[in-house]
């Protein structure tokens, strides 16, 4: 039996009159490479806040690594990582003092934060600006950075809000190369993207929410073979996606009544 | 083949404009924070009021009683009232305007005609212009009404006027845009501007001395301001209640003159927008082969005393405040101030005759001090921005951010009270030793005991400030309206203090008491730190939604 980096039981959460998060139950083993996915609006975001610390939760409850977020929240924050929507950074800092402060915050040493803060920033390639405000970095630069910064105290799981938007080609490379050599060292790693052939080729596992409901869960060829009815199946994710998520007829807007575009 | 838009009349767009303009006030008002805010405005809206109106019956009786009674040479002053508040309010009240970008327009399909027209439009929509037309058209009822004939000049002269103004403030204020959008300037700007307002104490004094030597140069200086645009239109409003109308045409010819320089300068100027002027500060990537590695940072501990989280935020807030040359300003404005009081009060200062006893100022001046410094303190999640995640992602009880915060605070106000003490000091001498320990002591009661109510409501109204920015910036009014009661508050108990050492004739009653109440301060600050972090987990919500926007 795999240990269980993440379970929520009936998690929800509502905004006034608006249920964003409805009863979701989640379960993500550890060392998986996660992909959380859905419409815009459906939730993920949502999500994401309430499994970092970020928003509380209106109802259910949330473990991480066997901690109950409720009760020990400065014990589960210690052993995770986040690079959230926004990013969250201190953008009058540079990079290299934003890696020291994230650091000393998560209790490192100042030795160790400087160095880990000096070979984080090479291997992003953000080492040959030391002076420039964050502010003055490019959206790339920022992300890699938040990665940085999210990644400085070796967090056993690590959360990732739509981390390769707005990134380029090489950027992108360089995030992918942390991931995958952070999943082959037990990470457990959930991510949240709307570029479904990143989810594909990254993630072992996904899960789908829609409306605020978990819609589906499982392994890749769990979801494919679900949908195409046979295992082995080629289906792409992008067709068990619109599959699951379009199935109320309502997701597809109808091109006809645009015909004054065409 | 999808439809083209097509084109729209320049008045459709003004119009479209402004209908933004009232759905952006409208939809920020929506926010129960924002209803406070509106109550502010309606307040500002019926004192603005008071004063347009108030002055366009000053205008009126004046251009009537200046023609009436054949004192055309004052005229004149009339037009260099609207003149000068034409163009300098919007320069002191560059603080206060909204956040919206004229120059976004540009996005939309405009030519730059129609650019241009809109920006003059814009223009005329600030509060100085209408209170300027309103004034404008109140001096025209009063010409009219005490030299009917003078009517057909006035509207000439008037509307040359309101077209000179309505394109110079607009260049004057593009050009400021330029300036401003970039850190440095912006920052220099800033210290200038302080740094006149702070000279203005130095009129008086510079008057007395040198007065003699001005005032011939003043009279010789004045002819040349014949000919500047208010003159020449009091000049030809008086040329044509005199019936000379060869200097009706020449005022009004200069008008003219004026008003096409300044609109050719502005169209430049928007032409140069209309391109796509880039105002961004942002470097140009280096290139790969001029890349180092980040030196390595100084790794002795100054602040090893303090838990590493508080230590981070110390040395993280000072980073901020050496990054932020307006905030660094305002601290170094108070000590500024405490000069000039302490030289103008202690006798030294040319227009001061009575010295004041160190008995009196030293506390006036400390509580001054206090009263300047601790305003940051009620928002100090301000300059956070989207930064404000970082603090709730980390494994650490909030209690933390707010000691790292206010121990920077408690730091700047240390330095800030010593200097003054020793200029004070050097000027005035120290007071009596129960004084100044009755002082230190309420310092000390004053400042920790609203360091509680300026976190609970840093966490409760917050509001965002953009780094760097003069131009619409507005503090959270709550945090101004409960920094300004609390220091009402300890102000009048630190008062009855001290006046019942005089009342009691006890000496060192204040220095007692004022010991007890900052003890209970202290007490009640640490007191009250566990449940300001719970209060921050409640309200984070408010504050990543404020801060992060």
């Amino acid at each position: 039996m795999p240990e269980i980096a993440i379970r929520t039981q009936r998690l929800t959460r509502r905004f006034g009159n608006l249920t964003a998060v409805d009863g979701v139950d989640l379960q993500v083993a550890a060392g998986q490479f996660f992909g959380f996915l859905g419409p815009n609006g459906a939730g993920k975001s949502t999500t994401i806040k309430m499994l970092t610390g970020l928003l509380a939760p209106t109802a259910g409850s949330m473990d991480l690594l066997g901690l109950d977020f409720a009760t020990h929240p400065v014990e589960v924050k210690r052993q995770i990582g986040v690079v959230p929507e926004g990013m969250g950074l201190l953008e009058r800092l540079t990079g290299s003092e934003y890696l020291q402060f994230v650091g000393r915050m998560y209790g490192l040493d100042r030795r160790m934060t400087q160095q880990r803060a000096n070979e984080l920033l090479d291997f992003m390639q953000l080492a040959d600006r030391p002076k420039t405000l964050i502010a003055d970095y490019s959206h790339g630069m920022q992300k890699k950075l938040a990665l940085a910064a999210a990644v400085i105290h070796g967090p056993r799981i690590l959360f990732l809000d739509e981390p390769f938007e707005g990134v380029d080609a090489l950027a992108a490379g360089v995030l992918k190369a942390l991931l995958g050599r952070m999943t082959e060292r037990g990470t457990t790693i959930f991510l949240t993207s709307h570029v479904l052939e990143i989810v594909e080729r990254l993630c072992s596992h996904v899960a789908i929410i829609h409306k605020g409901r978990l819609v589906a869960q499982g392994s890749l060829e769990e979801l494919r073979a679900d949908i195409s009815g046979e295992a082995g199946s080629k289906t792409t994710l992008e067709q068990v996606f619109l599959s699951i998520v379009g199935q109320d007829g309502t997701e597809r807007p109808r091109l006809e009544e645009l015909s004054w575009l065409m | 083949m999808a439809d083209v838009a097509s084109p729209i009349g320049i008045l459709t767009q003004v119009r479209v404009v402004a209908g933004l303009r009232w759905r952006i006030l409208r939809n920020g008002l929506r926010k129960k924070a924002s209803r406070f805010d509106l109550l502010g405005l309606i307040l500002l809206g019926v004192f603005s009021g008071f004063f347009v109106v108030g002055l366009c019956v000053a205008f009126f009786t004046g251009a009537y009683a200046f023609l009436s009674e054949g004192r055309f040479g004052l005229f004149g002053l009339l037009f260099w009232c609207i003149f000068l508040f034409w163009q300098l309010f919007p320069i002191f009240a560059a603080g206060f305007g909204a956040s919206f970008e004229f120059r976004s327009m540009l996005r939309f399909p405009l030519n730059l005609t129609a650019f241009y027209v809109i920006g003059l439009a814009y223009g005329l929509a600030d509060f100085s212009a209408v209170a300027s037309v309103c004034w404008l058209a109140s001096m025209t009822l009063g010409a009219a009404a005490a030299r009917p004939g003078v009517l057909p000049a006035m509207l000439l002269v008037a509307a040359l006027f309101l077209l000179l103004n309505v394109t110079l403030e607009r260049l004057v204020g593009s050009w400021l845009e330029r300036l401003l959008s970039r850190r440095r300037t912006r920052e220099l700007f800033f210290a200038l501007f302080i740094l006149a307002m702070v000279s203005l104490n130095l009129i008086e004094p510079t008057m007395r001395h040198y007065g003699g030597l001005l005032g011939p140069l003043a009279l010789r200086i004045i002819p040349y301001f014949a000919w500047l645009p208010p003159a020449l239109a009091g000049r030809a409003i008086a040329a044509a209640a005199e019936a000379r109308f060869g200097w009706l045409v020449l005022g009004s010819a200069g008008l003219f003159v004026y008003a096409a320089v300044f609109s050719v300068f502005l169209w430049r100027r928007f032409a140069s927008q209309y391109r796509g002027e880039e105002l961004s500060e942002t470097a140009a990537p280096v290139p790969a082969a001029a890349r180092a590695l980040a030196k390595p940072a100084d790794s002795s501990d100054r602040l090893s005393a303090l838990s590493p989280q508080v230590a981070t935020v110390v040395r993280k807030e000072f980073r901020y405040l050496t990054r932020n040359t307006f905030s660094f300003f305002t601290l170094i404005m108070p000590p500024v101030m405490v000069l000039i009081f302490g030289t103008m009060f202690a006798g030294k200062h040319p227009a001061s005759e009575h010295p004041v006893s160190p008995e009196m100022l030293f506390p006036g001046i400390m509580a001054y001090l206090v009263l300047i410094l601790m305003g940051p303190a009620y928002n100090c999640f301000a300059f956070e921005g989207r930064g404000i995640q970082t603090y709730f992602m980390a494994p650490l009880h909030f209690r933390d951010i707010f000691l790292g915060k206010n121990l920077m605070l408690l730091s700047v106000l240390g330095v800030e009270t010593v200097l003054s003490l020793v200029m004070l000091a050097w000027l005035l001498g120290l007071p009596s030793l129960p004084v100044f320990l009755a002082t230190m002591a309420a310092i000390v009661f004053a400042v920790v005991g609203q360091l509680s109510i300026a976190n609970w409501s840093s966490v409760t109204f917050p509001r965002k400030l953009e780094f760097g920015q003069i131009r619409g910036q507005r503090q959270s009014g709550m945090a101004v309206l409960l920094a300004f009661a609390a220091q009402i508050v300890f102000g009048g108990v630190s008062a009855v203090v001290l006046f019942s050492g005089r009342w009691t004739g006890n000496r060192w009653f204040p220095a007692e008491a004022f010991t007890l109440l900052a003890a209970a301060a202290v007490g009640g600050y640490f007191a009250s730190l566990d449940s300001m972090s719970r209060l921050a987990e409640e309200k984070k919500e408010v504050l990543i939604e404020a801060l992060c926007r």
